[in-house]
């Protein structure tokens, strides 16, 4: 039992030093950036892509951190701006839809590459599988929704699940 | 400088709007690192009180032969994938553990590119679970359900690309 506990401080340690070095930089570079033209052209680019999806303007930003570097590090981001825009749970519910099935496309792709996967199913075919689910799941939970509660709301208008 | 109470993110309603800026590039520049450097510490001591827990339960469920369980329950399964039953620990380990720790116990495998490819394809869209879905949990969402549609779905995607690959090929 005291390996147990050893491993479990060793392990804590190691993933909160981890998450540390990489949450907090994340957080101060994105609290310098969003200001800027640049970045904010990006994420309005980004926003005009996940619009297929179902997303809007305020959580192109959250998403597109949590698509580069995955649901743990994005996972501050995604938290700090639900909050901070009061993002409504319809768009946080695609946002974990699409997120659960595409993240950190850097760190884990490269991962698997290593290992000599091929790049065209780790990514190309991992996004578009993600589009395809968020969109199902989401028409799916609308429909739903609105059976279950008659006459309302209009789709668009109302909190997913 | 600016005043310590309307700065920081803790003292803002969820709805009231950020703080107008100084005008000054510097003063504009420190604000958002105070303001970056806060919010940081902040969503870091957010993950830690849900990532930590998530991480012992993990530990436990691994030193209680859970993996090893389940990775016998999934054997079965492995054929539909067009892989070897062996595949299933690698698979269990990403769902409980990491990708890091997936990685490493495919290494002990001796798996074809395409086996490869997709066993990757499960595993890039079902890993970490437990702490993921703490982080999911966080947000708002629900954990176990977001941790269930990732393991069917990965599982779904990657017999399509199985699928897809021998039509290719």
């Amino acid at each position: 039992m005291t390996g147990l506990a050893r491993e479990f401080l060793v392990g804590s340690f190691d993933l909160l030093w981890r998450v540390f070095l990489i949450v907090v930089p994340i957080m101060v570079v994105l609290e310098l950036l969003e200001p800027t033209r640049a970045f904010r052209a990006l994420v309005r680019a980004w926003a005009r892509v996940v619009r297929h999806v179902g997303l809007d303007e305020r959580s192109a930003a959250p998403t597109l951190i949590g698509f580069l570097f995955g649901l743990a590090y994005g996972g501050g981001v995604i938290v700090r701006d639900v909050r901070r825009h009061d993002l409504g749970r319809r768009q946080v519910f695609i946002m974990s839809v699409f997120l659960s099935m595409v993240h950190a496309v850097v760190e884990d792709t490269l991962i698997f590459l290593a290992l000599g996967a091929s790049i065209f199913w780790l990514l190309a075919y991992r996004i578009v599988w993600a589009a395809l689910v968020t969109v199902t799941l989401t028409a799916l939970a609308t429909h739903w929704l609105r059976r279950r509660r008659t006459g309302l709301p209009p789709p668009g208008a109302g909190a997913a699940r | 400088m600016i005043r310590e109470d309307d700065t920081t993110p803790a003292a803002r309603g969820p709805g009231e709007p950020l703080p107008q800026p100084p005008h000054s590039f510097w003063g504009a520049a420190r604000r958002d690192l105070r303001l970056g450097v806060l919010s940081g510490l902040r969503t870091f001591l957010e993950l830690a009180k849900v990532m930590i827990p998530a991480y012992g339960i993990t530990l436990v469920l691994d030193r209680l032969g859970v993996i090893a369980r389940l990775a016998g329950v999934a054997r079965p399964l492995m054929q539909v994938l067009g892989l070897p039953g062996d595949a299933a620990v690698p698979l269990v380990v990403g769902y409980v553990l990491n990708i890091y720790a997936a990685v490493g116990s495919m290494q002990a495998l001796d798996l074809t590119m395409r086996q490869i490819t997709v066993l990757a394809v499960a595993i890039l869209i079902g890993h970490n679970l437990v702490v993921e879905g703490a982080v999911l949990h966080k947000a708002g969402m629900n954990g176990f359900a977001f941790g269930a549609l990732r393991i069917v779905a990965g599982l779904v995607a990657a017999i399509i690309a199985d699928l897809l690959m021998g039509a290719v090929s």
